[in-house]
C-alpha cells in the first residue's frame, strides 16, 4: 500500500498535501483500493465556505457512493474537473492526477493537527 | 463469531422513516455506541432514485404516483432508480467497512451472495451478471443493490423481489438498464407459486449471519438504541 511521507492524513482517509499556504487533498491508496471501481464524482463548487468534517464532495462506485470531507476549516480554491470525465484517475493515481480540491486553510496551523504516515498507518490493516 | 444486532420489522417502514432511523444508527455506529446492525424490512409503495438516479428512467408523472399512492424520495445510496413495496424484502445493514475489511466490491459481492443464497434455498437457480450489481434468474434481475457510506460505515443495501406486484417497476428504468426484465422469486418459480414471506425472511437471516460471518443477536426495533 502506497503511503506517501510528507503528505498528513485524517482519520477519514484523506491525504493532504501543504502547497504553501493552501492543501491540496485527495483520498489514500488504501481508500481507493476499498472503494474499487469509481464512476462517478461530485465536487464542491469553488469559492465555498466549508468548516472541518463537512461533507465536500461524493466518489461513487458501481453501487456505492462516499463521502469526502474537508480536513480543515477554510475555503476551496480549486477542484480537479478533468475528473469529473475521467473518475479512474483516484484509482489509478490517488496521490497524483486523482486530487480532489485545493482549500485555503482559515487557519493555516491547522493542518499541522492532522495524522502524520506513521498514525494513519497504524489505522489500515497491515497488508 | 463477532455478534451484530439484526432487526426485523413486523410492518412495513415507510421510506422516510427509515432514511431517518439509519441516519441516526450510522452516526451511533461511527461513535461506537452499537454494534454493527442489520436491518431488515418492508416499505409501503415508493420509487426512490439514487444520486445518479436520472429522471428519465422514471416513466411517469409525479402526479401520476401520487394518485397510484406511490411515494417518491431521492435517496443518497449509489445506483439508479428503484421501486419497493410490500412483498419485497429490504435489507439495510449498518457495517462500520473499516474494522471489516472487505472494501465496496467485497461488500457488494456479500450482498449478492445473500440473495443467491437465498433464492437457491427455495430451489431457484440464480446467479450475477458480469459487469451488472444484483442479483439474476433466467426470468430476470429479482434483486437489487444500492448503498452509500458515511465515515466508512455503510447504509441502504440490499432489496430482494419476493411475492410482491411486479406492475410498480413498469413506472421506471429499473437501475437504469434498459430492457432488462425485473422479476421476483414467485414469478420465477413452476406455476408462480407465492413464497411464505415470513420464510424467506428466515433464509435472508441465516444468509446474513452465514455471509458475513455473524452471530446475530435479535432486537425489536424499541431495543435498537439499547
Amino acid at each position: 500500500m502506497n503511503l506517501p511521507q510528507d503528505l498528513k492524513y485524517t482519520e477519514t482517509h484523506e491525504w493532504v498535501r501543504v502547497e504553501d499556504n493552501l492543501l491540496r487533498v485527495g483520498i489514500t491508496d488504501f481508500a481507493q483500493s476499498q472503494l474499487a471501481d469509481l464512476t462517478f464524482v461530485d465536487l464542491p463548487s469553488v469559492d465555498t465556505d466549508v468548516d472541518a468534517g463537512d461533507e465536500v464532495a461524493v466518489i461513487e462506485s458501481v453501487k456505492a457512493a462516499s463521502d469526502i470531507y474537508a480536513p480543515v476549516s477554510g475555503t476551496i480554491v480549486e477542484v480537479n474537473e478533468a475528473l469529473l470525465s475521467a473518475p479512474e484517475a483516484i484509482n489509478n493515481d490517488p496521490f497524483g492526477e486523482g486530487w480532489l480540491f485545493v482549500i485555503k486553510p482559515a487557519d493555516t496551523s491547522d493542518a499541522e493537527n492532522l495524522l502524520d504516515p506513521s498514525a494513519y498507518q497504524e489505522l489500515i490493516p497491515a497488508e | 463469531m463477532t455478534p451484530a444486532d439484526f432487526c426485523r420489522f413486523p410492518a412495513p417502514l415507510p421510506y422516510g422513516q427509515a432514511v431517518d432511523l439509519q441516519k441516526r444508527l450510522v452516526q451511533l455506529r461511527i461513535a461506537n455506541r452499537i454494534p454493527d446492525t442489520f436491518l431488515l424490512l418492508q416499505h409501503p409503495p415508493v420509487i426512490t432514485l439514487g444520486r445518479r438516479g436520472r429522471r428519465e428512467h422514471l416513466l411517469t408523472t409525479e402526479d401520476r404516483l401520487q394518485q397510484a399512492g406511490i411515494e417518491l424520495h431521492h435517496a443518497a445510496r449509489g445506483g439508479d432508480v428503484t421501486y419497493h413495496a410490500p412483498g419485497q424484502w429490504v435489507l439495510y445493514p449498518i457495517l462500520k467497512l473499516s474494522a471489516r475489511q472487505m472494501g465496496t466490491h467485497g461488500y457488494l459481492h456479500a450482498l449478492e451472495s445473500v440473495a443467491i443464497n437465498t433464492a437457491k434455498a427455495s430451489g431457484i437457480e440464480a446467479f450475477r451478471r458480469e459487469g451488472m450489481a444484483g442479483a439474476w434468474c433466467e426470468q430476470g434481475k429479482f434483486a437489487a443493490v444500492g448503498f452509500a457510506f458515511t465515515r466508512w460505515v455503510s447504509w441502504h443495501g440490499l432489496s430482494i423481489n419476493v411475492n410482491l406486484d411486479l406492475n410498480g417497476f413498469d413506472l421506471i428504468v429499473g437501475c437504469g438498464l434498459v430492457n432488462q426484465p425485473v422479476t421476483s422469486l414467485q414469478n420465477a418459480l413452476p406455476g408462480n407459486t407465492e413464497l411464505d414471506l415470513d420464510a424467506v425472511g428466515d433464509e435472508i437471516t441465516r444468509q446474513v449471519e452465514t455471509v458475513f460471518n455473524r452471530n446475530l443477536q435479535r432486537r425489536s426495533p424499541d431495543q435498537l438504541f439499547n
